[in-house]
């Protein structure tokens, strides 16, 4: 909200407080300023002049010479190539020496052969934002009223001498969406009084009101119209236009300037409507019907709901209640009479209508925010008076105010501990302190004993709560007097749980692995989804805001392929990244519930390796990340074996389900040809964890055992088998086959190999085997046994012949 | 005996001649046998002392001893010093360049903004809170109502919300969590949480907007919880976070599930108060927000708020990630480029 800070100058006393103090004062109450700006943006030397001749240029066509009154004496000459430039208008006169927002200075001059003695400005040379002005006023020379005083400095006239405070108001501070709120809440911070008006006596015309009221819908409270005549259809003053453009509102003519002016003093939106198109002078409130229409004065026909408020008299719509009037009831030149409506609508019904017709105007979010209803009546004292003073205005009668039953109160009691307080926020601060607070905020304060009643004015309608006394005292008391305290609680733990240890566990072991972990986001689009052929539906936002981001992930690999794309686009030649994420499953659309949030730790390979002195570069393959989850799932305690996956996106040769007890926990493979080119991507590993599944697991022992005293016997082996045949089956086989011995305690492959020597369709494993007794040294006999154990029934098992 | 004393002398002055001469180490043995073997000249000339008088003998013998001791001595020093000279060659040889890189031990990087989150919970873990997590797609009932924020509530055009259905959306904040977690705590005290995770608002991405980003919510609630705690908290944490020379600065300011509610700004990190480009010269950055739990938080949750009070308050890891490490744009976080997150391999 932008304030104007001689307004309020104007009603409380702010002595020396420069316009940044008073910013800052602001800011520390809560009212954060972020922005002071002085309405004169570089103008100095700029007059009132009159222009009282002007002629042709003998040189140019579209100059003329004026000669210009600046109440010197003699008349300046000056050259000006505005169309407006005519005897008898008072305009803004730069003189020699004057300089002009953007650092211009004005010279003496000659243009074309005529001598020119400054400069006449148009409303753009002096710096006033001609969006806001009429549009006759925006483009040529600015034209002053008849009545501005010749010679005077335009920055007075123009009071550009205004500085403007840019306030940024939290939701709940609706009160200090107007100059009275802001008067009375600069005037609690510097503790100063203030004189803005709580009444105002309207002139009053003779006779009865022609105007009658209905409230026929409970979503406004109270209704209060006041009739006026013989309205002369003029522009508002220059101080009025001033303020209005200060405060960032458009000037147009009186009528809607004094509406405008108004609201920005009491902070209650009015309108005014021409009383002579309201049929049988019945003003009917009521909630507009289904399908009704009504062209608004934005020229638009807009179809109405049944929830939204409609101001009518007994044959049609006339305006949306506190959004916008209706085309039909239109101030005109023609109009006679006016009647002005000053009235309280339901916040969240105006909010609903205006969000339902894209409309945001000022009335509506003061109506959203809420008015105050000590307000209604005076701001329509307040704009009857200025438009009888300005605009020669008669008022027909006095207003007519209608109320529901349900009268709001004026004001309201809040019981109030002041030990309480002191309690709850943890400062000092004396009973005569808080009081005096309350009485500088406009509260009164009813002291019984140590029990307090609080009476809170119907404008601070945020104030309902003790709670919110609490943090008026603390804001006017200064939030900076509140001391670091320590709280008094038990002592509590504090540790990271299961799941929790886990992944931060997972992240640094990833990172020691070359992994790097990217953050990728969770709305993608269903093309990107598209090549997983999942069995999930993804769940779409109702309101996407692009295409590419309009449905939640069912998976994380499109989010990484995305991080490959991205990176191999950006001459890195490959890496290996990770992310832990969710993915969003449901099998029911539309959603009626909370879908499954699926939490995954998501890996990817891509690329080549970086290639180094040791080892040249080269594209990363499945064991790549076969040795990452080997690594990761033994330092995390799970007990993982792999076995042939079926997933339809992965290579079928070149990837495996991790399974650790009876539970698939996740999956590790080559993209399947057809995926890869799907996304992009050239050849890529994808490996996934389930998180739950891998917590679901029984994490592996770590217990301790005697070392062996007596040494063990490591035996080689090399066989010939099937070249399907898998080393994991061989392994396996000799494991189980050997268990109940006891005695092998170490089994792997050491080589495998297919070529010169082994028959066409088989290959040949080296396979080395360690045994070890606890009780003594095994002899040749026990070991040559065992091994033949072994061999024969890789023979019976796997079709397996020694190798010579 | 004469004759032999000089046949000594001039083996003694031969023999060392001759080690003089010799090269390498495994030259030495041939010296050493022919000089000090079982053959060697010497032992046939100490086996004439037979033929000496008998008072020449020991005299004989001695001059004998000696020569075989120099010859010993002389030996062992030579073969010391050539053996030394040998592995000084054969170190030379075996000189490798340093300078070339160890073999690669494969380091990625953790998240910048993990590493943030990360560092804020190990402090608030010291500091006795647990860490919750909860759904980021909640009720609208969680995710306002229950926070104070009715349907309409002007207020709830502070946070543009991504709606999935009337009744459901992706959380605009961590906050519905203050409440999941006094419902799950049953009136239980105190409770001491913080709760890290991604929210979402229907923001355009720029260099300072992001429509999914990160929070960190922390609540305390129990019997006598003052603001003074809340602040004693926060300036505890920002001393842990950014040095033992921080303060915090609360303003007031609105949120609708905390009364009173602050703005809590730290010393700028970049000039520490002197006032910069990073902080627009006032010195402050604004880090938190803040406040003490709104009494119909609590009564809706189950909290009777005549009896517990409790502060929370929400950061943006985003935020300090930026500051911290000199990121001005919020998509560099989002974009995984792996040029940008190497930077961060530091443990
Ligand atoms: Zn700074």
């Amino acid at each position: 909200m932008k304030v104007s800070y001689q307004w309020l100058r104007e009603y409380v006393d702010l002595a020396d407080l420069s316009p940044e103090a008073l910013a800052d004062k602001l800011t520390s109450a809560g009212l954060a300023v972020d922005a002071v700006e002085p309405r004169n943006k570089g103008v100095s030397g700029v007059v009132v002049g009159e222009i009282v001749a002007a002629r042709q240029h003998p040189n140019a066509d579209r100059l003329r010479v004026c000669m210009v009154n600046v109440g010197t004496g003699e008349p300046l000459q000056i050259v000006c190539g505005a169309p407006n430039a005519n005897p008898g208008l008072r305009v803004p006169v730069a003189l020699p020496g004057a300089t002009l927002p953007g650092g211009v200075q004005i010279r003496r001059t000659t243009l074309r052969g005529v001598e020119s003695n400054g400069m006449l400005c148009s409303a753009a040379e002096i710096g006033l934002e001609t969006r806001l002005l009429p549009s006759a006023q925006a483009t040529g020379l600015f034209v002053l009223p008849e009545e501005t005083p010749i010679g005077e400095d335009i920055v007075k006239v123009l009071c550009l001498d205004d500085v403007v405070l840019d306030i940024d108001l939290t939701p709940n501070r609706s009160d200090c969406f107007s100059i009275r709120g802001l008067v009375h809440e600069v005037a609690a911070i510097l503790r100063s009084r203030h004189s803005f008006p709580e009444h105002i006596e309207a002139p009053k015309g003779a006779g009865e009101s022609p105007i009658a009221i209905d409230l026929a819908t409970e979503r406004c409270p109270r209704y209060e119209a006041q009739v006026l005549d013989g309205i002369n259809q003029t522009s508002s003053p220059l101080w009025m236009q001033m303020r209005l453009i200060a405060m960032g509102i458009r000037t147009i003519d009186l009528v809607v300037d004094v509406t405008n002016y108004v609201m920005l003093e009491w902070g209650q939106p009015l309108h005014a409507f021409d009383a002579d198109s309201i049929a049988q002078s019945q003003i009917v409130v009521r909630q507009a019907h289904d399908g009704e229409e009504l062209v608004t004065l934005d020229g638009q026909k807009r179809t109405l709901t049944r929830d939204m408020i409609v101001i009518s008299d007994p044959e049609k719509a006339i305006g949306l209640a506190g959004v916008m009037g209706g085309e039909n009831s239109e101030i005109t030149a023609s109009t006679r009479r006016i009647a002005l409506e000053s009235a309280r609508f339901d916040g969240s019904s105006v909010r609903r209508t205006g969000q339902r017709l894209g409309l945001r105007s000022e009335a509506q979010q003061r109506f959203e925010k809420g008015v105050d209803p000590a307000a209604i009546s005076p701001a329509l004292a307040r704009a009857t008076a200025l438009l009888v003073e300005l605009g020669g205005a008669r008022p027909i009668g006095p207003s007519v105010a209608v109320h529901q039953e349900r009268k709001a109160g004026d004001s309201w009691q809040i019981p109030f501990v002041p030990e309480q307080c002191r309690e709850a926020l943890g400062f000092a601060i004396s009973n005569d302190e808080m009081e005096a607070i309350f009485h500088a905020l406009g509260f009164g304060v009813h002291r019984q004993e140590d029990k307090w009643l609080v009476e809170v004015p119907s404008r601070r309608a945020d104030v309902t709560l003790t709670a919110d006394l609490y943090e008026e005292i603390a804001r006017l008391h200064g939030y900076d007097n509140i001391p670091s305290t320590v709280t008094v609680l038990p002592v509590t733990p504090g540790m990271r749980d299961r799941r929790q240890a886990m992944l931060a566990k997972a992240r640094v072991l990833l990172v020691n692995m070359g992994l790097f972990e990217v953050r990728t986001y969770a709305l993608t689009s269903p093309d990107a989804l598209a090549p997983l052929s999942s069995p999930y539906r993804p769940i779409p936002l109702l309101l996407p805001m692009s295409d590419e981001r309009r449905v939640l992930r069912t998976h994380l690999l499109p989010s990484l392929a995305e991080v490959a794309v991205h990176n191999l686009a950006h001459q890195v030649p490959g890496g290996a990244v990770f992310e832990i994420g969710k993915s969003y499953l449901t099998s029911e659309l539309p959603l009626r519930s909370q879908p499954q949030e699926r939490e995954v730790i998501a890996m990817l390979w891509f690329g080549e390796t970086e290639g180094t002195l040791y080892e040249k570069a080269r594209r990363y393959d499945f064991y790549d990340a076969k040795g990452v989850l080997e690594n990761l799932l033994a330092a995390l305690g799970a007990d993982a074996s792999y076995v042939r996956s079926a997933i339809p996106w992965l290579h079928p040769g070149r990837s495996a389900d991790i399974v650790a007890g009876e539970e698939t926990i996740g999956v590790v493979g080559e993209l399947h040809p057809e995926t890869a080119k799907a996304f992009g991507i050239d050849r890529a590993i994808y490996a996934e964890i389930d998180v739950a599944s891998l917590l679901a697991t029984r994490e592996s022992d770590m217990q301790a055992k005697a070392l062996p005293r007596f040494p063990g016997s490591r035996r080689d082996i090399a066989i010939v088998v099937d070249r399907e045949t898998l080393v994991g089956d061989l392994l396996r086989t000799v494991r189980e086959r050997l268990a109940t011995s006891g005695l092998l305690q170490g089994l792997r492959a050491f080589d495998v190999y297919v070529g010169e020597g082994v028959p066409e369709g088989r290959k040949s494993v080296a396979i080395t085997m360690f045994f070890q007794h606890a009780e003594h040294t095994l002899t040749d006999d026990e070991i040559e046994q065992l091994v033949a154990t072994a061999i024969d029934a890789l023979r019976v098992n796997h079709n397996a012949q020694l190798r010579s | 005996m004469e004759a032999l004393i000089v046949q000594l002398r001039r083996l003694q002055e031969t023999a060392l001649a001759e080690l003089t001469k010799i090269s390498a180490t495994k030259d030495l043995t041939n010296w050493r046998v022919q000089y000090l073997g079982k053959k060697s000249e010497l032992n046939a000339l100490s086996k004439q002392m037979g033929g000496l008088r008998q008072e020449e003998r020991p005299l004989f013998g001695e001059r004998v001893n000696e020569v075989r001791n120099a010859l010993e001595a002389a030996y062992l020093e030579r073969q010391t010093a050539l053996a030394a000279a040998e592995q000084a060659l054969r170190l030379a040889q075996e000189t490798i360049d340093i300078t070339l890189p160890g073999r690669a031990i494969g380091r990625g990087a953790i998240h910048p903004i993990s590493r943030v989150i990360q560092e804020i919970e190990d402090i608030f873990l010291g500091m006795g809170f647990s860490i919750v997590d909860g759904p980021e797609i909640e009720t609208d009932h969680y995710n306002f109502e229950l926070l104070n924020l009715p349907k309409d509530h002007p207020a709830r055009d502070m946070q543009d919300t991504f709606y999935l259905s009337d009744e459901l959306l992706l959380r605009t904040h961590t906050s519905p969590m203050q409440v999941r977690t006094m419902e799950r705590m049953q009136g239980d005290v105190p409770i001491k949480v913080i709760v890290p995770g991604r929210v979402y608002r229907r923001d355009e991405d720029d260099a300072t907007h992001s429509h999914q980003f990160t929070q960190i919510e922390g609540l305390v609630v129990g019997e006598g919880i003052r603001m003074s705690d809340l602040k004693g908290t926060l300036e505890s944490f920002a001393k842990a976070l950014f040095g033992p020379e921080q303060r915090v600065r609360l303003r007031p300011s609105y949120f609708p599930f905390t009364e009173p509610s602050a703005e809590v700004d730290l010393l700028c990190v970049h000039c520490h108060g002197e006032g910069c480009r990073v902080c627009k010269g006032t010195g402050w950055i604004e880090i938190l927000g803040a406040g003490m739990v709104h009494p119909r938080v609590l009564d809706m949750s189950g909290y009777d708020s005549t009896r517990y009070s409790g502060f929370a308050f929400g950061m943006g890891p985003e935020r300090i990630a930026m500051l911290r490490y000199g990121i001005s744009d919020i998509r560099l976080l989002y974009q995984n480029d792996l040029r940008f997150l190497a930077q961060f391999a530091r443990a």
